[in-house]
């Protein structure tokens, strides 16, 4: 076989996969960039035929949705500092300790893992009432940390089982107090872990919509998710799909900068969580 | 003597408990608002409203100015979609939330929000009066459950039959004569090699064709509405094979749109404005809408009264709008009463009017020039609002409309008796709780 | 199949479990206590979610309970879940659930192996491909939804024009929307899939591989005989992962066609019952029921499949 030749046809089945990936978002761009009032009228084709910014003024003009960013990246950044810290503690105890309820609790996390969110909604909603924490910041956050420790309790056991904790003794017996051989040797080793963990439980709760949906009614909570169906045109009538594309650019900005940064550190966690590699 | 020592003390202990209540009484109101708005000392409203173009809101500035300091009005966007805004209420509301002072609630909603409790009755014959006076007689039938007045008309919307008239033209239609009806639209439309453009997606949109058809016939969907549960479902009739019938023939013609089952009010509108547009059943903010979009094919754009089922039998239009509720758990009844008499005056009806392109409920306010010089039709609108028929009144609404939606989609499977038969057995069987939705 | 060694089925044996001895049992105990406490948010906080709301499903399962009619609530018993189970709309939710998931548990099977391959074997650019699948990855799901419906969508899309199709209605018939739907799920999702494919991919020792190429198996026998058999704990993982969560799909239905045209899901009725018609009786029942149906695909890929989930509980 003709290797050049070979490795050739990869690369063409690389840009294919590339083509494949990022075409709808080139589709999301185009429409973000059409003029409201003319995208609809003749034949729709890919590209605008004028570009025009004026999508993007309407959505930062529109408090539904500013109200509704400030409310996707406030609770998702709580819920996934909260869900790391919780799962920060199972996952030690776990990769470190031997506990009786071990067993139950990683066979709970899969058990979570597989849970129909949609069977939740209506015993949450009530409880929430009856709580007085529906429609608020904290109601989405306690769904959201539960649903992402499980992926959390894997991602971070499985890395911290390849930190060799040895070292932390190692350190004790050269001279180290217990937390600075903490600090100086096992905070480095388990940081990558850790802000994986975090990664991959931002975008979780970045991207949640069904409860996001069921457990919030005003822009106290509404996440952004939620919040896209309910954008409107001049008249209650009209949907407005340029400022909904819009917007949606807006809120994949901070996916692509994530994914860019860290693309490595995602994988990874991706596939330690999932399968011992 | 001891004991009237003892009394003599309660007594004084009564009284300052008294002042202590009173000051309470007159210090809640600010604390309260205190933690609701930066503004300490006047209660700030939350007004609920389904979304616009900033009318209601503009309109909340300016009854909270004229107020002189006794309230202020803040507004929550409900979502685009009646049923939404409907589901976002029911679970505010359902925790008796007491942060709802004033909703804007669509009109089929009224009856189902009235019966959990929801809607805070305004008996005071005096308020009643200043609410209703000069209101159209169809918005008006809307606002009242059990008699009492629960929530006055904000605005009112009709349909209106919308036509090129160069195609009118070309087929030797008269759209605006007197018994022109369904089925002369749909010949009309054919001979063109023309689409007709309805509201035929699964939501409440079709629910209003439906029955405006089926009122047009001379029928009603349910009978003894105010059964709740037990009402009887009445699709299964002459008017409601009638309404089969039209929609049925349209959805299977070469006159229906590529998307009619898909379609709502700006699919409808698209397709009007397109080449392939002829007529077109919709509300009026069309018209300001095509200025804005098609400013070359508005001088092409007709209008008429809503097309007759029957023909010689008048329509009944489709009534829409919105009305203005308060939230039976406010806290602030008199200053959200006070507010639905400033929002649903007619001078802020005329402005509402001019501002949104929502028609107005009051009578007068189609004399207003202003009105009439940007809506040529105004007096169409009034006549059509002044003789629509309204949806069912019931607080099985809900159920109602879905059963009505989910048998009568999509729209090409529509058949006559078939299909008025199967919505009543479903829709007795959802009120019995037999069925799902 | 079973010609080829399976190495990862023979996973390296657990370290011993340590013997108690009697000094050790005091170091041993604080273990437990430490191992216990540490665990306890994450256990209380799962509870707390879910285990205790799904028993007040049970519960609220059992009664006539419109929240629109609190009076109206009486003590039914197993009366919802006859009306659920007679009724053709969750049997018409069921199968359209079906199709979805297994129209594209499948398609992203084959495709993520293709990608996870290409990824193995692409000499140029592995970190820039591995990146752009990240996207479509990290993307809300919802926007997704959007992005194709309105590429498909008569009034606005690009695909009946590029393709020729006129005024086709895409979400005007079942079976065209239900493609639209499982488009955007296979965009979306394969990526995921693709990357657990390829760690198990790589763990594919490549002694095997070569051993075969000596004895003449063309590369299809070696993709049949040696890749596949090897990786097949981690396709079963992948499998099972993804048929859980296509199971679950809620948010390109709601977004694209709102349920119309039998494309309504189980999630989608649970939530429409319990959040739309705040019907929480019924509701609750399908929300029962749905639970159920997920415990029973998962008991089908333990028990019948053997997928092994020590693979992913990492004990």
């Amino acid at each position: 076989m003709d290797g050049r030749k070979t490795s050739n046809w990869w690369t063409a089945a690389g840009i294919a996969i590339l083509l494949w990936a990022l075409f709808p978002l080139l589709w999301m761009l185009s429409l973000a960039f059409k003029d409201p009032n003319t995208f609809r009228s003749g034949t729709p084709q890919f590209l605008p035929k004028e570009w025009t910014w004026e999508n993007f003024r309407t959505v930062f003009d529109n408090s539904l949705f500013t109200s509704a960013l400030r409310n996707s990246f406030g609770i998702s950044i709580i819920a996934t500092l909260l869900s790391v810290v919780i799962a920060m503690f199972a996952a030690y105890a776990i990769a470190r300790l031997e506990f009786p309820g071990k067993k139950v609790l990683l066979s709970m996390a899969l058990a979570i893992a597989m849970f129909p969110q949609a069977a939740l909604v209506g015993p949450l909603f009530d409880m929430w009432r009856s709580l007085g924490i529906y429609d608020t910041w904290i109601g989405l956050i306690i769904p959201y940390l539960t649903f992402a420790l499980p992926l959390s309790i894997w991602t971070m056991s499985a890395f911290f089982r390849q930190i060799p904790w040895e070292m932390e003794q190692a350190a004790q017996v050269d001279g180290a107090t217990p937390w600075q051989a903490f600090r100086k040797v096992i905070v480095p080793l388990a940081a990558p872990g850790v802000f994986t963990t975090a990664i991959l439980t931002f975008f979780f709760c970045w991207n949640e919509f069904l409860l996001a949906a069921s457990l919030t009614s005003t822009d106290a909570a509404r996440t952004v998710p939620a919040a896209l169906s309910f954008f409107t045109g001049a008249s209650q009538f009209q949907s407005p799909v340029t400022a909904i594309m819009a917007a949606s650019v807006v809120v994949t900005i901070p996916v692509v900068i994530l994914v860019l940064v860290f693309q490595r550190r995602i994988v990874a966690g991706l596939t330690s969580g999932a399968v011992k590699g | 003597m001891r004991r009237h020592l003892v009394r003599a003390r309660h007594h004084q202990g009564a009284r300052r408990r008294v002042g202590i209540i009173a000051a309470v009484a007159v210090a809640a109101p600010l604390v309260l608002a205190g933690c609701s708005s930066d503004s300490g000392g006047i209660p700030t409203l939350t007004w609920y409203i389904n979304p616009d173009n900033g009318g209601q809101a503009t309109l909340a500035a300016r009854c909270a100015a004229e107020s002189d300091g006794a309230f202020k009005i803040t507004t929550q966007v409900l979502p685009n979609d009646a049923d939404a805004q409907r589901e976002q209420l029911v679970r505010r509301l359902a925790a008796d939330d007491p942060s709802i002072d004033l909703m804007s609630l669509d009109p089929p909603f009224v009856a189902e929000f009235a019966n959990a409790g929801y809607l805070l009755p305004i008996t005071d014959p005096a308020d009643v009066a200043e609410l209703t006076d000069g209101t159209l007689e169809a918005p008006l039938k809307t606002a009242y459950w059990e008699d009492q007045l629960v929530a006055p008309p904000f605005w009112a919307n009709t349909q209106l039959l919308w036509y090129r008239k160069s195609v009118a033209e070309a087929a030797g239609v008269d759209p605006t004569a007197a018994d022109f009806t369904w089925a002369d639209m749909i010949e009309a439309a054919e001979s063109q090699g023309k689409r007709i453009g309805v509201q035929a997606r699964r939501y409440e949109g079709y629910m209003v064709w439906i029955n405006a058809l089926i009122s047009s016939g001379g029928g009603q969907i349910i009978e003894n509405a105010d059964q709740g549960a037990d009402a009887t479902p009445t699709v299964a009739s002459e008017a409601g094979d009638e309404a089969a019938e039209i929609i049925g023939t349209l959805a299977r013609s070469s006159a229906a749109p590529a998307d009619m089952s898909t379609a709502g009010e700006e699919e409808a509108r698209s397709l009007f404005q397109g080449d392939n547009g002829s007529f077109m059943v919709n509300w009026p903010y069309v018209y300001s809408a095509a200025q804005g979009d098609a400013p070359d094919m508005v001088e092409d754009i007709g209008w008429a009264r809503y097309p007759e089922v029957v023909a010689g039998t008048a329509s009944m239009p489709p009534l829409g709008g919105i009305n203005l509720a308060i939230g039976n758990f406010t806290k602030h009844p008199d200053q959200a009463l006070a507010a639905a008499k400033c929002i649903t005056s007619l001078e802020s009806s005329i402005q509402y009017m001019l501002e949104s392109g929502n028609p107005a409920a009051k009578d007068a306010a189609y004399d207003d020039p202003q009105v009439r010089e940007q809506f040529p039709m105004a007096d169409l609108i009034r006549d059509s609002i002044d003789s629509a028929g309204p949806r069912p009144i019931t607080p099985y609404y809900g159920d109602v409309s879905q059963s009505v939606q989910r048998t009568w989609h999509p729209p090409a499977s529509v058949e006559q008796p078939a299909t008025p038969v199967e919505t009543d057995d479903y829709m007795s069987k959802v009120l019995s709780g037999d069925r799902l939705l | 199949m079973t010609t080829v060694d399976t190495r990862i089925d023979q996973e390296p044996a657990p370290p011993p479990a340590k013997k108690v001895k009697a000094h050790a049992s005091e170091r041993l105990r604080h273990e437990r206590r430490l191992g216990l406490s540490l665990s306890a948010p994450a256990f209380l906080v799962m509870i707390f979610v879910t285990a205790y709301p799904l028993i007040y499903a049970v519960v609220l399962s059992l009664y006539k309970y419109r929240l629109t009619d609190p009076e109206g609530k009486e003590f039914v018993g197993l009366a919802n879940y006859v009306t659920v189970l007679t009724d053709p709309i969750w049997w018409n939710d069921f199968v359209t659930t079906t199709v979805i998931t297994v129209a594209s548990v499948v398609v992203e099977l084959v495709l993520g192996f293709c990608f996870a391959w290409v990824m193995y074997r692409i000499i140029r650019g592995r970190s820039v491909i591995r990146t752009a699948i990240l996207v479509p990855y990290g993307i809300i799901t919802v926007v997704s939804a959007f992005v194709w419906r309105y590429a498909f969508q008569l009034d606005s899309g690009f695909v009946n024009q590029w393709f020729g199709m006129e005024d086709y209605n895409w979400f005007g018939g079942r079976w065209s929307s239900l493609f639209v739907i499982i488009m955007s799920e296979i965009w979306k999702t394969t990526p995921f899939i693709s990357l657990l494919l390829l760690a198990g991919l790589v763990q594919v020792p490549g002694e095997l591989q070569e051993a075969a190429s000596v004895d003449g198996a063309t590369a299809w026998q070696r993709l049949w005989k040696v890749t596949l058999p090897n990786m097949k704990a981690a396709i079963m993982v992948a499998l099972l992962f993804r048929t859980l969560d296509a199971w679950r799909i809620f948010d390109n239905p709601f977004v694209m066609t709102n349920g119309a045209n039998n494309t309504e899901t189980l999630s989608f009725l649970a939530y429409r019952q319990n959040v739309t018609l705040v019907n929480l009786g019924a509701g609750s029942a399908v929300s029962v029921l749905l639970f159920f149906t997920v415990v029973i695909i998962a008991f089908i890929f333990i028990k019948g499949f053997r997928t092994d989930l020590s693979q992913v509980r990492g004990d």
